[in-house]
């Protein structure tokens, strides 16, 4: 086991223990709970495994519900996150120029800045819909999601910069 | 074998994928009742499409099945038909309770035509399907003729557009009745021409069967009167009658048989011997 893999392996372990615990009781403005826990989405390598990272993702969101209390929409939106990443690697950093092995490792500050506005406001709005379940909550599920991603885009980005070497 | 196997390793991102997916909204399906509600929604609008087009699938299949069964139902409504057209007619109806003769059988017709002068019709329903000689036939709107030979399978019926085929009719409204006959050319025009002068009659009168012979029951529709001539100075009206329905049209047919017509003939021939 690499340093770099205890390192994912513990941030793991905290997103699933601060999301539900501390992140899920901010409360801002009401009812605005940034969802932090996908930092492990933009932490993963990019390089690595894709089989074994829908599996992480899977039981992420499988375990912030289990501890959050709720049915199941973050399984939902991690998965498909984590499914769908790789395309979003491809537009935030462009389908022909050299894809970095990690998020941290890149210093084109605006295709990080891309990569994490893909990454968080497709992640939200799966999460959004997946609460609302409903057409006609469209509006409401917009407005969720801009208001999360902006808050969630603020602490991810502040945190990320913790892990750069 | 070897390239589903290939395929799977090639897709395995996509089956995997598709795999959390399903476990993940087994576990929303199971956890949120309002997740649970709406999902029960979408897979009733989904089986119900299913079965809508299954429906219609077997449905369509079972045509030929649920077509043979109206034209029974048809039979058996056509042999009421008859029997309160006929009854309607006589006065006392309401108060004595009217015998009704006869049976109605369905037939299909095979061959029918107008061009010649002498026109017959065969049927697809013979002896075995319980058609005898000199019953009478009838459509939907009219008569068709009589039948003529029987064989096994099928019979022969003497058109009503045939120059020798006369049929005793009455008008609905008056009690003055006739023969009426082919003219020969249009399948639709007939004629009367043994009704007294003395009787009421307009044009636009509608036409019945009289009901004298044993073949007919009183008060099939036939036609209308559409034309009065009373210029011949024998004292009888011609009149032109045009049918309901044009008899070489015909597709499907009612074979009526009075059950009374071995009576009817005894008695006839103690009479007249």
């Amino acid at each position: 086991m690499t340093r770099e893999n205890i390192v994912l392996l513990a941030t793991f372990l905290a997103l699933l223990f601060f999301q539900p615990f501390v992140f899920n009781q901010f409360q801002l403005f009401g009812s605005i709970n940034p969802l932090v826990y996908i930092l492990f989405l933009v932490l993963y390598p990019f390089d690595q495994e894709q089989a074994l990272f829908i599996v992480l993702g899977f039981c992420l969101g499988l375990g912030i519900d289990f501890l959050g209390q709720t049915a199941g929409a973050h399984t939902v939106a991690t998965l498909t996150t984590a499914f769908v990443r790789p395309k979003l690697i491809r537009y935030a950093y462009g389908s022909t120029a050299e894809i970095p092995a990690r998020y941290i490792d890149d210093s084109r500050t605006f295709n990080n800045f891309l990569f994490l506005v893909f990454l968080i406001t497709f992640h939200h709005f799966l999460y959004f819909i997946m609460v609302y379940f409903s057409w006609d909550a469209l509006g409401l599920i917009a407005n969720n999601t801009f208001f999360t991603s902006l808050f969630s885009l603020l602490l991810i980005s502040l945190i990320s910069r913790f892990y750069s070497k | 074998m070897q390239r589903i196997l290939n395929a799977l390793i090639q897709f395995r991102n996509v089956v995997l994928y598709l795999l959390l997916l399903f476990i993940a909204l087994v576990f929303i399906n199971g956890n949120s009742e309002f997740h649970k509600t709406i999902f029960s929604r979408y897979g009733f609008y989904v089986s119900q499409r299913f079965q809508s087009i299954n429906h219609k699938i077997t449905y369509f299949f079972s045509l030929s099945e649920v077509n043979k069964k109206l034209l029974d139902e048809n039979t058996t409504l056509k042999a009421l038909e008859l029997q309160n057209n006929s009854i309607a007619l006589y006065p006392d109806a309401l108060t004595q309770k009217a015998r009704f003769p006869f049976k109605v059988i369905g037939a299909n017709v095979i061959k029918n035509g107008f061009l010649s002068q002498r026109n017959y019709i065969i049927l697809g329903r013979g002896k075995a399907g319980g058609i005898q000689p000199e019953m009478a036939v009838i459509s939907k709107n009219g008569v068709v003729g009589l039948v003529q030979d029987v064989s096994e399978n099928y019979s022969n019926v003497i058109s009503i557009l045939h120059e020798d085929m006369k049929i005793n009719v009455r008008l609905k409204n008056n009690r003055a009745f006739g023969s009426l006959a082919w003219k020969g050319k249009h399948p639709q025009d007939f004629q009367i021409e043994d009704i007294v002068t003395s009787a009421q009659i307009g044009v636009g009168d509608t036409l019945i069967t009289g009901g004298m012979s044993s073949y007919f029951p009183v008060g099939i529709p036939l036609g209308k009167v559409v034309q009065l001539d009373s210029s011949q100075l024998d004292g009888y009206y011609t009149i032109d009658v045009k049918l309901f329905e044009d008899p070489s049209q015909v597709h499907y047919v009612y074979l009526l048989e009075n059950q009374d017509r071995e009576e009817i003939k005894d008695i006839n021939q103690k009479k007249n011997p």
